[in-house]
This record gives C-alpha cells, sequence and structure tokens, in this order.
C-alpha cells in the first residue's frame, strides 16, 4: 500500500492533478498536434480515462508520467485516425526541412546578401521596456507554424534543460533543437524587417 | 571551417543542450571572421532573454485561457 493519493476521493486527487498537469500537457499535446481544439479535447479525454482508471494508478509512478503516458496513447490514436497510419515523429519534422533554410543560407551554406544578420546596436533591456516592441514580437511569434511557436513555449516553461525536457517527454534531442533553429531564424528576420529597419 | 548555415545551427544547439569543446571552438572560430554570424549570435541571446522574460510574465494571460480548460474538465468529471 502506502499511496499517496487518496483512492477512496479519486475526484479529489484528479483534481489537484488538473491543476497541476493541464497547462504542460496541453502545451504538449498542442505541439504535437498543431491544433488547439484537438489539443483541448486530448487532454480532457486523458483526465477522463485517468479518473475512470485511477485504481490502476495506486501511486507506483509519479502521476505526471502517468498522466503523459495515457496523454502519448491519445495522441498517437488519434493520428492513427486522422493519417491512417502509424505516429509521425520524423515525418513531420521533415516537412519543415531543408527547403525553408534555403530562403536563408546559400548552396555553400553562406548567409544569402540580402539575409546577412545587422547589428541591431541594443540590448534585451532597451527591448523589454519598450511594449510596442512586445507587441511586434508578439505578432511574429503568431506568424510562426504552431508547433514552431509551441516548442519555444515549451524550451522556456521548463527550467531545465533541453536535454531533460527531450528525455521527459521521449523526443529526439535533435528534431526538437531543429525546430527551435527554424524558429529562430524566422523570428529574427520578421523582428529585423518590422522592428530594426524603422 | 563552418558554413554560416552550421554555425547558426551551433548557436541554437549551444542554448538548448550546449556544445562539445570541438564545436564550441568552431564557433568560435566562424564568428571570429564573420560579422553577420557575429549579429545573430548576439541576436539569437537577446531573442531567447526576452522569450524567457515575456513567457513568464505573460503566463497570467495563458494560465486563464488554460483555466477555461480546467474547468471544462473538472465539470465533465464531476458528471462522472
Amino acid at each position: 500500500m502506502g499511496t499517496n493519493i487518496d483512492i477512496s476521493n479519486p475526484g479529489l486527487a484528479i483534481k489537484s492533478w488538473v491543476e497541476l498537469y493541464t497547462d504542460k500537457m496541453f502545451t504538449w499535446a498542442f505541439y504535437k498536434t498543431s491544433h488547439k481544439e484537438v489539443a483541448e479535447d486530448l487532454v480532457q479525454d486523458t483526465f477522463v480515462v485517468a479518473y475512470e482508471s485511477i485504481h490502476k494508478f495506486e501511486g507506483k509512478s509519479d502521476p505526471q508520467t502517468w498522466l503523459f503516458s495515457i496523454l502519448k496513447n491519445k495522441i498517437a490514436a488519434h493520428y492513427r485516425r486522422v493519417y491512417q497510419q502509424p505516429i509521425i515523429n520524423e515525418s513531420e519534422y521533415k516537412s519543415n526541412n531543408k527547403d525553408s533554410l534555403s530562403i536563408f543560407f546559400d548552396e555553400i551554406g553562406n548567409w544569402r546578401k540580402e539575409q546577412e544578420p545587422k547589428d541591431w546596436k541594443t540590448d534585451e533591456g532597451e527591448l523589454l521596456d519598450d511594449s510596442a516592441f512586445v507587441k511586434v514580437l508578439g505578432l511574429c511569434m503568431g506568424k510562426l507554424p504552431a508547433n514552431w511557436e509551441a516548442a519555444i513555449k515549451l524550451k522556456f516553461l521548463e527550467e531545465k534543460k533541453g536535454e531533460e525536457i527531450c528525455q521527459e517527454l521521449e523526443i529526439t534531442t535533435t528534431n526538437f533543437w531543429q525546430i527551435l533553429h527554424r524558429a529562430k531564424l524566422n523570428l529574427r528576420k520578421c523582428l529585423e524587417l518590422n522592428w530594426f529597419k524603422k | 571551417m563552418l558554413s554560416c548555415k552550421k554555425t547558426t545551427e551551433l548557436i541554437e544547439k549551444k542554448s538548448f543542450v550546449g556544445l562539445s569543446y570541438k564545436e564550441e571552438i568552431q564557433l568560435r572560430l566562424h564568428t571570429c571572421i564573420c560579422d553577420s554570424c557575429t549579429n545573430y549570435k548576439k541576436q539569437s541571446v537577446i531573442l531567447d532573454n526576452i522569450v524567457h522574460h515575456l513567457i513568464h510574465s505573460d503566463n497570467q494571460k495563458d494560465l486563464t485561457m488554460n483555466n477555461i480548460l480546467k474547468e471544462k474538465i473538472i465539470q465533465s468529471i464531476s458528471k462522472k
């Protein structure tokens, strides 16, 4: 025995888990599916399943791990339904493939002349204080593909190191930081065009 | 010598998982002679710090959105 949760009141246990883990689970599901409504439904379904099968939990592992394993199964089932094939992992990342980098770099891998980053002549203190800049940043982030934006948010929501995040969520580190790479290139470009070239 | 493309990859990799000793040297050698990548590196760090700051102070707004989801979940469980 020696469980941490009170099985006689599973509703209370689940409610505390909803408070603790929804943000992380939603961000993760959104990252995997790129659709807000789908992500919300998957998270909700996960908690319903958790509630119904809470007797199986028994406090053996940490609740987050258990909830995420349910969520991952739900996401896999979602992909099977939608795409009629096993979980997409590598291929969905490949759709954000090398072609999107050829905008920035030539065949040898040098910056194209018109893409070369200019000196912004500023520091983050100045920029953070400027609410107009923050607004432009928000707009530029909104322009990114949904999973790129989510990748950036995942990176910064967790205080842990990148490797730990990837281990915990069972994704390849390489894929994840490649998405961050593309996102950063585009974000920087958007800001240079819309803010620093004035 | 690294290409600029590879250099920008390493700059992001550094902030995410860190670099090996060899990669660190390669990065420094390249940025020594490449103004564009030097600028990119500065700007990448600035953006990381700004986004980090904003996401944590922005949590108020995000929390509100997820609060609605949390309520919805709790409702659906209460009905069972």
